[in-house]
């Protein structure tokens, strides 16, 4: 047969797409539950962590994610945790930073007035720089921080950040301005909603 | 290009005399966006190694079958799916790694070292031979980029593969973080190269 013909490379190229295309299928069929169970984890570690809630392993952390519950407050989908008494909130946020959207939760206090914690679980930050918002030292500032009017403020002091509970400020990352800025406005938008549905005016 | 077709020679050639990034200067593009941390270049090149390997074999096996008219789209379609499957296999077994090289994986598809390698030489190779030479390319481009990727790690952040390594005194140069740096460090490893070799006699 000739093999420089249009029938043969009409078929030839139709047969090989085929098999590659097969191939992919195939690949993804065999690896498509492992990476939803991936992201999965992924959602609820950041959860759990964003109300400070503490767990040792995958499959700790799937156990008390089974308290935590979707609730309405204000017209705002909350989750919600329960520990010793303690109501906890969390939060998904999201918005622009420098090249695309940042995601994450912040978990907050049911009167408002205190994060809790905060995690990044999506960004596309330029990488060393304004990437380094998925560093824990950079998420850890937000642990029980107390907010002033509904807000936090971002500085920039020496890059190492702020741990002090009622600075009412987060350090922001060095030579990374146009990211620490973006993400203050992201979660300080997101804070005020908070603050006002919780109540913290009144508190 | 000389045709050598000994595993030795294929060797030296593809780690040196030919290294496809110092001599041939191809795949510039990761060689400038992958190279800030040593953990991502890592797992970037051997995702090229397994890739290339691959391709080559992949092409050498069916370049009989192949029309002439369609060879570049078929070797565009078997390098795509490699990369895709290699993709995949990294989102699902670790997926951290995975989200710090977000869409550079998929760009390995344009990496024109892959395309040259298997245009080059698979079409007109055996088999083996043609994935001996596809793993030893990807090498000489590994070699290339660690290179690169050390000292932008090591000035950029005071780090090897995360440990910290410089004193704490050390202020971190944020130019190497940044994608120009690569440029600076690419030219100088160039200019080393070539030097060395023309110290050499080899015909550079």
């Amino acid at each position: 047969m000739n093999k420089q013909s249009f029938g043969y490379t009409v078929i030839f190229t139709a047969l090989i797409s085929f098999a590659f295309v097969f191939l992919l299928a195939m690949a993804n069929e065999l690896t498509v539950d492992r990476i939803e169970f991936n992201n999965e984890v992924r959602l609820q570690r950041s959860i759990l962590n964003a109300m400070g809630v503490e767990f040792d392993s995958d499959e700790h952390a799937a156990e008390l994610f089974e308290r935590v519950e979707q609730v309405e407050v204000e017209g705002l989908s909350l989750y919600s945790y329960e520990r010793d008494d303690e109501r906890l909130y969390a939060k998904e946020y999201s918005g622009s930073g420098v090249w695309g959207t940042i995601r994450g939760h912040v978990g907050i206090t049911p009167d408002g007035t205190r994060t809790l914690g905060l995690t990044v679980l999506e960004h596309q930050e330029t990488p060393g720089l304004g990437g380094r918002i998925d560093e824990d030292w950079f998420q850890e500032q937000f642990r029980n921080k107390q907010l002033v009017d509904g807000r936090l403020e971002m500085t920039s002091r020496d890059g190492e950040g702020n741990f002090e509970e009622d600075s009412g400020e987060i350090d922001g990352i060095t030579g990374a301005t146009g990211t620490s800025d973006s993400f203050a406005n992201i979660i300080n938008a997101h804070l005020e909603e908070l603050y006002n549905a919780l109540g913290g005016e009144s508190a | 290009m000389s045709s050598v077709a000994a595993p030795g020679p294929i060797l030296k050639e593809n780690l040196w005399t030919n290294n496809p990034i110092f001599m041939q200067v191809l795949g510039i593009c990761s060689a400038l966006a992958v190279t800030n941390l040593l953990a991502n270049t890592m797992i970037m090149t051997l995702a090229v190694v397994g890739v290339m390997g691959m391709t080559n074999l992949t092409v050498a096996l069916i370049k009989s079958l192949i029309p002439r008219k369609v060879r570049m789209m078929v070797q565009t379609l078997i390098i795509a799916s490699y990369v895709i499957v290699v993709d995949i296999i990294l989102r699902a077994y670790v997926p951290d790694i995975s989200r710090e090289l977000g869409p550079y994986v998929g760009l390995i598809i344009t990496n024109c070292i892959i395309m040259g390698r298997a245009e080059a030489f698979a079409q007109s190779n055996p088999p083996l031979i043609s994935m001996w030479d596809g793993v030893t390319s990807a090498f000489g481009y590994m070699g290339v980029l660690l290179s690169i990727a050390l000292i932008r790690e090591l000035l950029g952040f005071g780090s090897l593969f995360g440990y910290q390594i410089m004193p704490e005194a050390f202020e971190p140069w944020i130019i190497m973080v940044m994608p120009p740096s690569a440029f600076f460090v690419l030219g100088i490893i160039i200019w080393i190269g070539k030097a060395i070799m023309e110290r050499e006699g080899a015909p550079a």
